[in-house]
């Protein structure tokens, strides 16, 4: 072997050694010759000939020294290149149609893989769990109360760590006199040593930090490697520094490096502070004080290596309600635990908890099929005009059957040459993927301010790019080269173009895979219609409230010094001042912006009725004007309505109609069955859009923000949101209202500024997502399939020249010789269709989930998607089919 | 391709398969020699019966070179020449008995077949 590898590097050599003996063997020989007495010239000659043919001999010889396999692919990924050379269209094709299908493909899985596949970055990931608790029939609970919690935090029979963690989008730091929003985390004691990455600079937050108050020392903050960076301009003796965070003094300890993204990996926090801080944190609120009916913890844990997944959910079982007894001293909650059968569940935490994934599971997996169809529909096409255009390489390829080459051989050939073109789609598939993840990424993510999706390529990205490229290459490839290769070489010989009996062979698989591309269309193109179209219903849907030149303005409240009354005044001072503002047509308040899926409700009475549950929101005095809602009966809300004058409510149409069927509304009385608390009904406004555009518009009440209630800590400092109509830009509000922050509220952070518009873009992010691509995938797989009709059917009357000569010298007419050629593929596209059709109303029932206010097989849809399909299948056809009838017969025939 | 014309039996034959290797080995198995003695040796030998193509020789030495049965090196020969001799290596000299053994089965076999006192 080494011998053979000496020898190969030192061909050149070898070449040269070969040469110089072979002709020194000549010289010898007619120096022999003329000894015996031969004249010297025809000594040469007479050498030479018993020698033979030189040339071909030191070729044959040199060929002993090569290795087959590898140069035979070297040979004929030269011959690929020429032979794409030659037709630069069908290269062009393939490489674009191959790009964007698998570009598209990977953009997706990328996206998949950061969300739903990829593992935390931390050691042994395979033994966290993520814990739930379970409870009748309903949906599992991945929220978590401190007190439950805190029962399993002391569960280390099974578990080597147990923690809880909570994202915050907008920890306050102070910075000088004014504060900023940080992206912050509130992490149980265990929960760095459970994911065990060791700290840049200091040391990480341990139990020992958990406590109410800190440690000895007091309170601790970990902060990350970018905020180390930002913050403290990496400074090495950041240990011991003070962060004031919602104006509380907190010790930074140390500096997670940048590979520590924690155990959500969609949020990226920035400052890590012990869960017992909450209330600091989330003052004037304190949820863990809000005991077992405070839902907000994601909890996690790791196995111990010696106990299984199973072995760990049969332990959890019989400690589950012990644990529940131990910490609820709530008798009602534990007898409702109790009786639906309570209990813990582990399951695999590798890839750590988001719950960003429930939101879009479904939206990627669905996104990623549809990827699936175009890369499918780009390989149906390839290998189609393969399959026709090997039909015109077949005396070729017969050729080179009868000149020796081996079927295999020959497929390898072909194969190369659809390896080739796989090879460089799928560079530029690659390349184009970022291209496509990114602002995927962030058109997803744009509802949710503190996340942050990782869509970078990764070992599993490429091995999954290989695995499609390589499918992808088979599927294009070894069909045709299969098909081509096949036959008795002899008739291909003689029969050449004639060889009737394959071409017909030949011409039934091209159509079928022509057939099944219009079908794989269609049902993109019902898809996209069905989606863009619940989309356009979606952004004209009746939203009772007129988005245009709203814009919402969000002050921070909470941890500023006024409180109640004193509150309220601030809010009218600033209501006042910014309605002033240029461009300013009115301003008013409220608690809930609409459509952020953000929803507050109570149960609601009137006296003798049933209690109905009925969605809440608080309000400023102008707020349904400002909206553009409609008053039917009564009044607005005043700056006057306090509350010694009463507790006022202002239902919608649908809360009165609710609580006072068949009844006037105005001037009752409706009571919050929980709080036990009287309200005059002192208006009815128009119903309105509240948490989804998607969801129909719900009973409403709305309280003032002039009668904030004493007792609820929610409403001790309650932070509104100014609603604003303008008129013109934004640009100039946004600076105003920091301003106005500044001067009337220095310590409350930038005001938050968004428009109704983006809000509402983003509340319907994943329909936007997904009805945009599937357009776009459909607009792909019309022109893929338009270039697959023309290029088949291009070939295909290529090779009937002679026939149509034959048959125009014998008095067919131009428009029949047309319609010949045009019926062969209208045929095809016709049968396409109505397969197409069949699946798609199968498979469109899979799309119900998404779509807004339209059947799923809704006619118009249907029938539209069969027009444009057809349409631009008669487009295809008509260009050879004009072709076909220019042909001169003459010329045909003579050619032949 | 494979046209079938009469021959005349005085014509010189093809050889088959591998026995220009054989007599190759068998030529370098007497002594090493380069590639103009080898075709002087093998000629002589066969009494002309045999017509070796001359040139046919070296992709059979470049076969056997590979299959590292022979070896080779830049010599000057007796005619002052400089020439690449050849010489037969242990794995050659093996090669060759076993060869030889398996030829001279099947020239038996022939033989058997050909002879006219076939019972």
């Amino acid at each position: 072997m080494m011998n053979r590898f000496r020898r190969m590097f030192s061909r050149s050599r070898l070449a040269a050694d070969l040469s110089e003996e072979m002709q020194q063997h000549l010289e010898e020989k007619i120096e022999a010759l003329v000894e015996s007495g031969m004249p010297r010239n025809e000594a040469v000659h007479s050498a030479r000939r018993a020698f033979g043919n030189a040339t071909l001999i030191e070729q044959r010889s040199r060929e002993v020294w090569m290795w087959p396999f590898i140069e035979s692919i070297c040979a004929d990924i030269k011959f690929a290149l020429r032979q794409l050379r030659k037709s630069p269209g069908f290269a062009a094709v393939a490489f674009l149609t191959l790009a964007i299908g698998i570009g598209a493909n990977t953009a997706i899985f990328s996206l998949m893989n950061g969300l739903l596949l990829r593992p935390l970055p931390v050691a042994d990931a395979d033994q966290l769990v993520v814990l739930r608790m379970d409870q009748d029939r309903e949906l599992p609970g991945y929220n978590f109360s401190a007190p439950l919690f805190r029962g399993l935090e002391r569960q280390h029979k099974i578990f080597s760590d147990v923690f809880a963690f909570s994202g915050r989008p907008n920890f306050q730091v102070r910075e000088g006199s004014t504060n900023e929003s940080v992206r912050g985390m509130l992490a149980s004691g265990e929960f760095f040593q459970a994911l065990d990455i060791p700290p840049l600079i200091g040391r990480y937050l341990t139990p020992v930090d958990d406590r109410i108050g800190g440690n000895p020392e007091g309170l601790a903050a970990l902060v990350s490697e970018g905020f180390w960076q930002r913050w403290f301009h990496r400074d090495p003796k950041v240990v011991g520094r003070k962060l004031i965070i919602a104006n509380v003094p907190f010790t930074v300890v140390g500096v997670m490096p940048k590979r520590f993204i924690g155990a959500d990996p969609t949020q990226r926090p920035e400052i890590y502070v012990p869960l017992s801080a909450e209330p600091i944190i989330d003052a004037p609120e304190n949820w863990i004080a809000g005991g077992v009916n405070f839902h907000w913890l994601t909890v996690m844990a790791r196995r111990k290596s010696e106990i299984s997944l199973q072995q760990t959910n049969a332990a959890l079982l019989p400690m589950s309600m012990p644990i529940a007894q131990a910490q609820v001293s709530d008798g009602n909650w534990i007898a409702e635990a109790e009786k639906g059968e309570f209990h813990f569940t582990a399951e695999p935490g590798a890839r750590g908890f988001t719950f960003l994934r429930m939101f879009f599971r479904k939206p990627l997996i669905a996104v990623f099929v549809m990827c699936g169809g175009i890369l499918l529909l780009a390989c149906l096409n390839l290998a189609s005009l393969l399959t026709a255009r090997s039909a015109a390489r077949e005396r070729e390829l017969a050729t080179r059957l009868a000149l020796g080459a081996t079927r295999a051989r020959l497929i390898q050939q072909l194969l190369t040459e659809s390896l080739l073109i796989t090879l460089v789609g799928t560079m530029g598939g690659l390349a184009m993927a970022p291209l496509v993840a990114r602002p995927l990424a962030s058109m997803l993510m744009s509802g949710f301010s503190n996340g942050s999706l990782d869509i970078s390529l990764d070992m599993r990205v490429f091995l999954f790019v290989a695995a499609i490229a390589a499918g992808s290459t088979l599927l294009i490839g070894l069909i045709p080269a299969l098909q081509a290769t096949e036959g008795n070489l002899n008739d291909h010989i003689k029969n050449g173009q004639h060889s009737r009996l394959t071409y017909a062979r030949q011409r039934i698989l091209v159509r079928l895979l022509v057939l099944s591309e219009v079908a794989l269309t269609m049902v993109l193109v019902v898809g996209a219609g069905l989606l863009g179209t619940s989309l356009v219903k979606l952004y004209h849907s009746n939203l009772g409230f007129d988005p245009r030149g709203l814009v919402n303005v969000t002050f921070n409240m909470a941890k500023q010094p006024l409180n109640g009354d004193a509150l309220t005044r601030l809010y009218q001072t600033m209501s006042n001042q910014i309605g002033h503002m240029p461009g300013v047509k009115e301003i008013s308040w409220e608690r809930i912006i609409p459509m952020t899926g953000e929803t507050w409700d109570n149960i609601y009475a009137a006296p003798g009725g049933s209690a109905r549950d009925t969605f809440e929101n608080r309000v400023g005095p102008g707020y349904f004007l400002t909206m553009r809602i409609p008053v039917i009966a009564g009044r607005e809300f005043q700056w006057t309505d306090t509350k010694p004058s009463g507790l006022k409510v202002i239902l919608n149409r649908a809360a009165a109609k609710q609580l006072f069927p068949g009844k006037d509304a105005l001037g009752q009385q409706v009571q919050n069955v929980d709080a036990k608390a009287l309200y005059e009904v002192i208006g009815v406004v128009g119903d309105t859009k509240y948490d989804d555009l998607a969801n129909s518009s719900p009973a409403m009440a709305y309280l003032p923000i002039t009668q904030v209630s004493d007792t609820n800590l929610n409403e001790k400092k309650p932070s509104y949101t100014a609603v604003v109509r303008i008129d013109g830009p934004v640009a100039p509000l946004a600076v105003a209202a920091r301003s106005l922050a500044v001067r009337l509220a220095p310590t409350i952070p930038a005001p938050a500024i968004t428009t109704m518009d983006s809000v509402m873009n983003d509340s319907i992010s994943s329909q936007r997502m997904m009805a945009l691509l599937s357009l776009f995938f459909a607009g792909c797989a019309l022109l893929i399939t338009a270039i697959g009709l023309y290029g088949t059917l291009a070939y295909a009357t290529a090779r009937r020249i002679t026939e149509i000569g034959v048959r125009m010298a014998l008095g067919a007419q131009r428009a029949q010789v047309a319609a010949m050629v045009f019926r062969e593929n209208a045929r095809v596209a016709i049968f396409g269709c109505v397969a197409g059709l069949v699946a798609a109303i199968l498979a469109s029932r899979v799309l119900a989930r998404f779509l807004y206010e339209i059947s799923p097989h809704d006619p118009w849809v249907l029938l539209c998607s069969a027009g444009i399909l057809l349409a631009i299948a008669a487009v295809a056809s008509t260009i050879p089919a004009l072709r076909a009838a220019s042909i001169d017969p003459m010329v045909a025939l003579r050619a032949e | 391709m494979t046209q079938k014309s009469p021959k005349l039996p005085s014509e010189p034959r093809d050889l088959f398969p591998g026995a220009l290797e054989l007599m190759i080995l068998q030529t370098l198995h007497r002594q090493p020699m380069h590639g103009y003695a080898m075709v002087q040796h093998i000629q002589q030998r066969s009494r002309d019966l045999l017509q070796v193509e001359e040139g046919s020789l070296y992709p059979a030495l470049q076969r056997l070179l590979k299959a590292n049965l022979v070896d080779a090196e830049w010599t000057i020969s007796a005619s002052n020449r400089r020439v690449r001799t050849y010489s037969i290596t242990p794995d050659g000299t093996k090669h060759l008995e076993r060869e030889v053994s398996r030829f001279e089965q099947m020239l038996e076999g022939i033989s058997l077949v050909l002879a006219p006192n076939a019972s």
